[in-house]
């Protein structure tokens, strides 16, 4: 294994790491504000504040640890990637910004006002529709090279139909992710109703998710023939992802073993997001970049190691202790203790 | 000398001004004084 | 758009979003350490006052964290948006802090989140004080690592460049640089300063808007001493990082001091105005600048005269020179006459123009923090790494900076304006009296 290698899979760990907890984040954002305006409010409120307010911070970190953490392992990335995308990300910035923002101002300053939850709701479910389209860029096709400066093509972009395939399916898997997750949440708070209400939005967005998953394979076939060459060699990747797929969709189906069914939605996402990172090496950006032309020296690159291991050996504890105050605390999980300051 | 003004002394400072602070925080004495003189 | 505007407006947006983003990452960072002292207090003389003021303090600070954390990742994105050549050299040499910036972060995010929502939860008051150390320590340490990596701006090491390739990286070395402890020991200790005296200027307006509770009055007291002894440390530091520039960078002493000839028994030239290349108006403290480089009333100061024209920072410096180091005196003034005052039972500190300056003195050492991040910033230049890599060839080369410079400016106004909405939302709502009375009554009358 070399350096290049534990570097981008230390990143891409970190990546899907942001993508489940922020889905989950997201999406629940935006249940809430639905359900304030569809009156489903008391249903599904209390438990969707009582998992978000201890973990909102946290979310956000797994963000900026994956771009600090690309910059260090591979810094050309920050030539390519930050001329290029300043227009996307800087909208990221902003959805991001007011997302946690106003979360925090509805939470600890104005509970339960309606203006501050939809603004944090809209804004949290397009982040992922924003921040997703640097997948897409990272396909190629859409930056040229200009006087020795790549340069995005925006129309090329924005008519493409793989960008929007890209951005239908992160907003769909943002709120089936969430749905599935709330649904064991819920269940476990002992609380039926919002648990039927939540699975069925976790059925709703299913097939959505399944659908444009499918679809962007096929995209990518006309889009990067190459990536789509390779994407075939890591067949049983996607297959089992499918394979899982349908065993949370039945388990929700048959009312059985919410746990179960996010452990196996888990491993969905897992085996189809490795699956599609593993045929995308060794490019970062298609054709100009790849893990080993980008990488740093090295001496950073050992000492990222270290200090990514020492890190962890503090995190990972501490981590440990959140989950077991709040997210598998039973009296804290059914509400029955309030402590916050 | 200035190697040591700069490279050390700041941080001598840095922890000599966290420790003072906890030292003279629980000093409030003169809280209960002003109260007793507003009394008056 | 020609690259020079790029240029232009990318130090414009990176100037606006540190401006906006310091304001809350010095709260941010001050503020946990405060909280801290006036819990342990709290605990250790069984007082009630000093444990709400904890609490009250917490509840406040979630909202400028937030605020705080989403600007900070603002920033963090910015700097390879906006100076994508810059982040691809620094990225091989001080990725290190940058990173262990994440891991400290991390961590606080962690244990704030268990601290928030742990009031009352244990029996022994003390494990939930425990908790609060890893969220002061986290924001500590996040100011000292990317402090780390502006000192670096300032004092590139730990590396050599031959036939333009970078060799011999060594991430440590770059990390303690000279320019590291004089630098992160004057954030740190500003930073703690500054939120004491936010805070303190808080409990001041709470008295003057006729509230005479003893809350209020061990507020300040307590906010005032530790204003005090934090600003007495950023004075000290102050000089040590005069003699740190003297030595490493002396074309922005020279240039922060108006010192354009070389010369012995230098003068530090207080205020003034500079009128085609002439000092007026200013005072000259004798052998002043001697001493603050060297610590010796004699010694040589390098002056301007020694650099080329296109290696000398603006000389507008001097003026944010002035204003920081105004601010810093007259704290130390303030909450000196303040703290004797109190032993001594002097009137005037309970005089209300008093009471008004400790006001004034919160949002003067917020303004005093922004003046210094100028200086730093704006005397560094043209180098965005000094002697390496010039500001103008560290910038993107994308058309749309100044319709994203549009953008922040809207997004941080309705992050200001909210979040000072809300704080004040928060706290009007909720006043102390009524929380100290609620909370008797709840335990029953016999805990004050």
């Amino acid at each position: 294994m070399t350096l290049e290698i534990i570097g981008i899979t230390v990143l891409w760990t970190f990546l899907f790491g942001y993508i489940l907890i922020g889905a989950i984040d997201f999406g629940a954002g935006f249940f809430n504000a639905y359900s304030r305006i569809t009156a489903h409010e008391h249903t599904l409120t209390k438990i969707i504040q009582r998992y978000l307010s201890p973990v909102w911070e946290v979310t956000n970190v797994f963000l900026v640890f994956f771009f600090v953490g690309i910059i260090g392992f591979f810094p050309k990335t920050a030539f390519y990637y930050g001329t290029t995308l300043l227009v996307p990300v800087s909208i990221g910035i902003v959805l991001l910004a007011i997302r946690g923002s106003y979360y925090a101002f509805e939470t600890y300053g104005a509970r339960g006002h309606k203006g501050y939850s939809f603004m944090y709701g809209l804004a949290g479910i397009l982040i992922p529709a924003s921040l997703s389209i640097v997948l897409t860029i990272s396909e190629g096709g859409f930056i040229s090279m200009v006087d020795g400066n790549p340069v995005l093509d925006y129309w090329m972009l924005f008519t493409s139909p793989l960008t929007w395939a890209v951005v239908v399916l992160s907003i769909a898997a943002t709120l089936y992710i969430s749905a599935t997750f709330l649904t064991w949440y819920a269940n476990k708070a002992r609380d039926p109703e919002a648990t039927d209400l939540l699975r069925k939005y976790a059925l709703v967005w299913s097939l959505p998710t399944a659908i444009t998953a499918g679809g962007i394979i096929f995209e990518l076939r006309r889009h990067n023939p190459a990536h789509y060459v390779n994407i075939q060699d890591f067949w049983p990747m996607f297959l089992i992802s499918a394979l899982m797929f349908i065993g949370t969709v039945w388990l929700l189906w048959k009312r059985q073993k919410y746990g179960w069914a996010f452990i196996l939605l888990i491993g969905q996402f897992i085996f189809a997001f490795y699956g599609y990172g593993a045929s995308h090496y060794p490019y970062l950006l298609y054709p100009y970049l790849t893990i080993y032309d980008s990488f740093t020296n090295p001496a950073m690159a050992i000492s990222l190691i270290v200090a990514f291991i020492l890190g962890l050996g503090l995190l990972i504890p501490s981590i440990v202790l959140l989950m077991r105050l709040f997210l598998f605390d039973k009296d804290y999980v059914r509400g029955k203790g309030d402590y916050h300051a | 000398m200035t190697h040591f003004l700069m490279f050390y002394a700041p941080f001598i400072v840095l922890f000599g001004g966290i420790a003072a602070a906890f030292i003279i925080a629980p000093m409030d004495g003169a809280v209960y004084k002003q109260m007793e003189n507003e009394k008056k | 758009m020609g690259n020079e505007e790029a240029v232009f407006y990318s130090r414009v947006l990176t100037e606006l979003t540190l401006s906006f983003h310091i304001i809350y990452a010095t709260i941010g960072v001050g503020v946990p350490l405060m909280i801290m002292i006036a819990q342990w207090v709290g605990i250790k003389k069984n007082d009630e006052h000093y444990i709400l003021l904890a609490r009250r303090w917490a509840r406040g600070f979630i909202i400028t964290v937030a605020v705080g954390v989403v600007t900070g990742t603002a920033i963090g994105l910015q700097l390879s948006l906006l100076w994508p050549n810059f982040m691809e050299l620094a990225g091989n040499v001080i990725a290190l802090p940058l990173f262990l910036e994440t891991f400290a972060f991390f961590f606080e995010a962690i244990f704030l989140g268990i601290y928030l929502y742990t009031w009352d939860r244990f029996e022994n008051q003390k494990k939930h004080l425990l908790l609060l150390i890893p969220v002061a320590v986290g924001a500590s340490f996040s100011a000292v690592f990317i402090t780390m990596v502006n000192a670096f701006m300032n004092a590139p090491r730990g590396f050599d460049i031959s036939n333009g390739e970078l060799i011999n990286i060594n991430p440590l070395l770059a990390m303690f640089n000279p320019a590291m402890p004089t630098k992160v020991a004057h954030v740190v200790v500003t930073a703690y300063m500054t939120a004491a005296f936010v805070l303190a200027a808080i409990a001041a307006f709470r008295l003057l808007k006729g509230s005479n509770h003893v809350y209020h009055k061990k507020a300040l007291y307590l906010t005032m001493k530790i204003g005090l002894v934090f600003a007495i440390a950023a004075a000290i530091v102050g000089d040590f990082s005069g003699k740190y520039l003297a030595e490493y960078q002396p074309e922005k002493l020279a240039a922060a001091e108006w010192h354009f000839e070389t010369e012995e028994n230098a003068p530090l030239i207080m205020y003034g105005v500079l009128d085609d290349g002439e000092v007026k108006y200013a005072i000259k403290i004798p052998f002043g600048l001697s001493f603050l480089a060297h610590s010796s009333f004699t010694a040589e100061v390098v002056g301007l005269d020694q650099f080329p024209e296109d290696e000398v920072p603006p000389l507008y410096i001097h003026y944010l020179f002035d204003l920081m180091v105004t601010i810093g005196v007259g704290m130390i003034a303030l909450a000196g006459i303040y703290w004797i005052g109190m032993k001594r039972r002097w009137k005037i500190i309970h005089a209300k123009w008093f009471r008004w300056l400790i006001v004034l003195g919160g949002p003067l050492s917020i303004i005093a923090i922004e003046a210094g991040w100028w200086l730093a910033e704006v005397g560094r230049q043209p180098w965005v790494l000094r002697g390496l890599m010039r500001t103008e060839d560290a910038a993107t080369t994308s058309g749309q900076v100044d319709l994203m410079l549009i953008l922040f400016a809207l997004l941080y106004l309705i992050l200001g304006v909210g979040s000072v909405v809300i704080l004040t939302r928060m706290f009007r709502k909720n006043p102390v009296e009524q929380e100290i009375e609620d909370r008797e009554t709840e335990k029953g009358g016999d805990v004050l």
